[in-house]
């Protein structure tokens, strides 16, 4: 869908923005940029609506080149949304939206009954916000008319720079979901720029992470947090790492308190009132035990993120699942531990626990 | 106050006129710097490079002197309404254009960026977006342009533009007659009052509707500008004199007029009050008058730039003709009797105390006298320069100030000695002694009518009408004249028509 081939920027006064960035996103998918600032991330999605020119390399939509595109037409089919959120002050929020589609040169009539569906869309009341101007408005009711005036003449992609970060927590959050909403709902192609890697690890189908103009790694937020390219992926995403981002072997228990061996399970040497995990000569899992019988588990692959153990706890009603890797089984999990690790990854901020 | 309703209601039938001859050159000059210094901002947002060389250069407009603009223009545009509006025009350019400029300039760059990123054309988003968020600031700079310009007009009185500055000129004249000073000012201010609640009015409309209602100003503010030039205009002249601000040569061209039309058919249009030497003569150079009255001594000293060898009033006037005649090709025909010339005056008091006969008394007591100069004399061979040279004399200190304000400066006792001319009527009327100029520094001061060559070429009967005027006139005819018009507040055009009737020239 959208194509960078070796962009490079290159300012003036000699300070290179970019350095042959490659790289692409597919129809549909939400992709964050994120990284430290000065790397870059602005300047990569501002090319693509061209506000900002390559100095060398292409951009391409649907594989033509922009540069081929009538530069007005390819900015009505692409939607923007910008951190300052930048509603015009000096119209209302119908005539705000309504912007783009009159540039389309839409029917009046197209454009109003495109205000109401998406002003419903975001829980705005049409019949009075309409004619309201932005700064009646809260920050976080702005920004939702800023989304919807990005949706407004249903442009292919829409470009979003840092938008929630001018918001206080709890619109953020809440425009956050939204945001997750919308895109189940209506599947656009989303480049979301953010310094904020939860945001960019909650948000996005795939992350792209930046570094001094340069592509670092991009990847699943799983793969982002299980297998970062180097130290600085690491240390990027580090202690923002969502505790139910991390998976389970990191969890599990690897003392093996709650692990019995077919042979001791033979000699009933153990408690028979407890729940264990059974494990042969060679260190593979045979099954669960409870109250001294054999019963079936399911099993916690190794790189399963924490979230996705929760559901499987929560389906089939277990206190305690075994962890493996293969075959072998490396440690047991339970709520316990997952509790303890909650615990530990909660920060506390001013007395408000932050996730 | 009673004084002045009774000069409001006396001149009632000219300040309305007035007043709206104001407001049209007033508004004209707005429209055309509004017409020119938006646009201009507009384009300067685009090209920022070459936008503060731009507005240095109207910033330097500003800074010259409105006088100085007025008398430089008159080469080129002669007198009148045009050179006035062009130099308003001038004036009104900066706050326009800066305010133009910074108010785009400083829309929120985030703003600019929205409307460009969602595909706004450079156009749209001027009109849409960046016009209508600057229209306060813009709106700003055209009122405080509208001010200055109102203001300024005022000066343009001084070109024959006409307008509320005749009446401040006619006040400050009389020696700065308070009532009708007022009676100009008050006007003016009104009228800047009303016109920047009216464009308060025009800025808040704005900010909903943005460029249509600046354009509906506009139109507006055009018919008015060239709605009726009923009062301004009308026919055209076969000839017109001009004079300098004053009453004498008001009365004088007045004489001109009857006498013209009394023996030949052609039209006459006077153009009073056109400020000093400098104004008149470059307006009769320039063609825009052909005939005004000038004195003998300074067509010699200050028009041709030469020393009166002799104070022979014949010789004097003989080598001013010639010289006119030579340099810029002017008729100058025979003079009146009375000599109007420089004099020396102080109180009695003053002269009593030092025992002051002559100027050259003045010598021992040099370090203490204040002199109340006008600004043309202070500056004159045949003036204060001459006086250091020839008398030697040197005065403690000079202020110098426009001819109207001597009498009331020396009557208060804030100078204590002044320049007056020997037909001045108040050189009576406070009892001043007047100093003999024993070194014969002061040439004679006859008036005369000096025309272009070519008009008199057209109309040779000029010659023969204006020369009945010829040694007509004495000191104390012209004193009791100038007092009709000064203390009495005759209009001039009555005193002329009765000492033409008296001498039988009517």
């Amino acid at each position: 869908m959208i194509e960078f081939k070796n962009v490079t920027k290159t300012y003036p006064d000699g300070t290179t923005a970019l350095r042959g960035v490659t790289f692409s996103v597919e129809e549909g998918e939400l992709l964050t940029v994120v990284g430290p600032s000065g790397c870059g991330k602005t300047t990569t999605m501002k090319m693509i609506n061209r506000l900002i020119k390559p100095t060398e390399g292409s951009i391409f939509i649907h594989n033509k080149n922009i540069k081929e595109f009538n530069i007005h037409e390819l900015r009505w089919n692409i939607g923007y949304v910008l951190q300052q959120i930048a509603l015009f002050p000096h119209m209302t929020i119908e005539e705000n939206i309504a912007i783009v589609p009159e540039l389309k040169k839409w029917k009046k009539k197209d454009i109003s009954s495109r205000i109401d569906e998406l002003m419903n869309m975001v829980g705005l009341e049409p019949e009075t916000y309409r004619k309201r101007k932005p700064d009646e408005l809260s920050g976080g009711q702005q920004q939702r008319i800023g989304v919807i005036r990005a949706l407004a003449a249903d442009p292919d992609i829409i470009l979003m720079d840092e938008p929630f970060s001018a918001l206080d927590p709890i619109s953020r959050e809440k425009l956050q979901q939204d945001i997750r909403e919308l895109q189940r709902k209506i599947k656009k192609t989303i480049v979301f720029v953010t310094h904020d890697m939860d945001e960019a690890l909650a948000l996005g189908d795939r992350v792209c992470l930046m570094k001094e103009g340069e592509i670092v790694q991009v990847d699943t937020p799983q793969n982002m947090v299980l297998e970062p390219k180097n130290e600085f992926v690491k240390e990027f995403i580090g202690n923002r790492k969502s505790p139910w981002q991390s998976a389970v072997d990191v969890i599990a228990d690897r003392s093996g308190s709650r692990v019995i061996t077919e042979e001791e399970f033979e000699r009933r040497k153990f408690d028979s009132y407890g729940a264990y995990i059974m494990e042969d000569a060679t260190g593979n899992y045979v099954s669960g035990v409870k109250q001294a019988e054999k019963v079936d588990l399911p099993v916690l692959e190794n790189d399963l993120p924490l979230k996705k153990a929760a559901d499987i706890f929560e389906q089939h009603g277990e206190e305690l699942l075994p962890v493996v890797k293969g075959q072998q089984l490396i440690g047991t999990l339970s709520y316990r531990e997952i509790v303890l690790h909650l615990k530990q990854h909660v920060s506390t901020e001013n007395g408000v626990i932050r996730s | 106050m009673k004084e002045f309703l009774d000069v409001l209601e006396r001149r009632q039938d000219v300040l309305w006129p007035t007043i709206w001859e104001h407001l049209q050159i007033s508004i004209v000059a707005l429209v055309i710097a509004t017409l020119i210094s938006l646009p201009l901002g507009l384009i300067l947002t685009r090209n920022q490079r070459i936008a503060e060389p731009i507005i240095g250069l109207t910033a330097i407009l500003q800074t010259i002197p409105s006088l100085a603009v007025l008398a430089f223009l008159i080469p080129f545009f002669g007198i009148g309404q045009t050179p006035a509006i062009i130099a308003l025009t001038a004036y009104g350019l900066l706050p326009i254009l800066r305010n133009t400029y910074t108010g785009i300039k400083e829309v929120d760059p985030a703003l600019k960026e929205a409307a460009t990123g969602m595909g706004m054309s450079s156009f749209r988003r001027l009109s849409r977006v960046e016009l209508p968020l600057a229209m306060p600031v813009i709106m700003a700079g055209i009122r405080t342009s509208m001010v200055l310009i109102v203001g300024t007009t005022t000066i343009a009185a001084l070109i024959g533009a006409g307008g509320l500055g005749d009446i401040i000129l006619l006040g400050l004249d009389r020696g700065g007659d308070l009532n009708l000073i007022l009676l100009g000012a008050i006007p003016a201010a009104l009228l800047a009052i009303i016109l920047d609640l009216i464009l308060r009015m025009f800025e808040r409309t704005s900010a909903k509707s943005g460029f249509r209602s600046l354009v509906s100003l506009l139109v507006i503010a055009a018919l008015i500008a060239v709605g009726p030039l009923a009062f301004g205009g009308g026919t055209k002249s076969d000839i017109k004199i001009g004079a300098k601000l004053g009453a004498e040569p008001s009365i004088l061209i007045n004489m001109y007029k009857l006498m013209i039309e009394e023996e030949t058919d052609l039209s006459v249009e006077l153009v009073p009050n056109l400020g000093k030497t400098d104004v008149v003569f470059s307006a009769l150079q320039e063609g825009s008058i052909d005939i005004y009255p000038e004195f003998t001594g300074t067509a010699l000293v200050s028009l041709l730039n030469q020393e009166a060898e002799s104070t022979d009033e014949r010789e004097v006037y003989q080598s001013a003709a010639e010289g006119l005649a030579r340099e810029y090709s002017l008729a100058y025909l025979e003079p009146m009797q009375y000599n109007n010339t420089y004099a020396i005056a102080t109180t009695q008091e003053f002269a009593d105390q030092y025992d002051l006969e002559t100027i050259a008394d003045l010598k021992p007591i040099e370090d203490q006298v204040t002199a109340g100069f006008t600004l043309e004399f202070n500056d004159r061979e045949d003036g204060y320069q001459g006086i250091k040279q020839l008398y030697n004399l040197e005065f403690g200190e000079v202020r110098t100030m426009d001819a109207g304000l001597r009498e009331g400066a020396i009557e208060k006792g804030e100078v204590d000695i002044i320049d007056a001319y020997s037909t001045d009527s108040y050189v009576e009327g406070l009892n001043l002694k007047v100093l003999e100029d024993n070194e014969n520094l002061f040439p004679p001061y006859q008036g005369a009518p000096l025309l272009r060559q070519e008009t008199l070429d057209k109309y040779p009967e000029l010659e023969e009408i204006l020369n009945q005027l010829g040694g007509k006139i004495t000191g104390d005819q012209m004193r009791e004249m100038n007092y009709k018009v000064e203390e009495e507040d005759v209009d001039p055009e009555e005193v002329a028509r009765e000492f033409l009737e008296a001498e039988g020239l009517l």
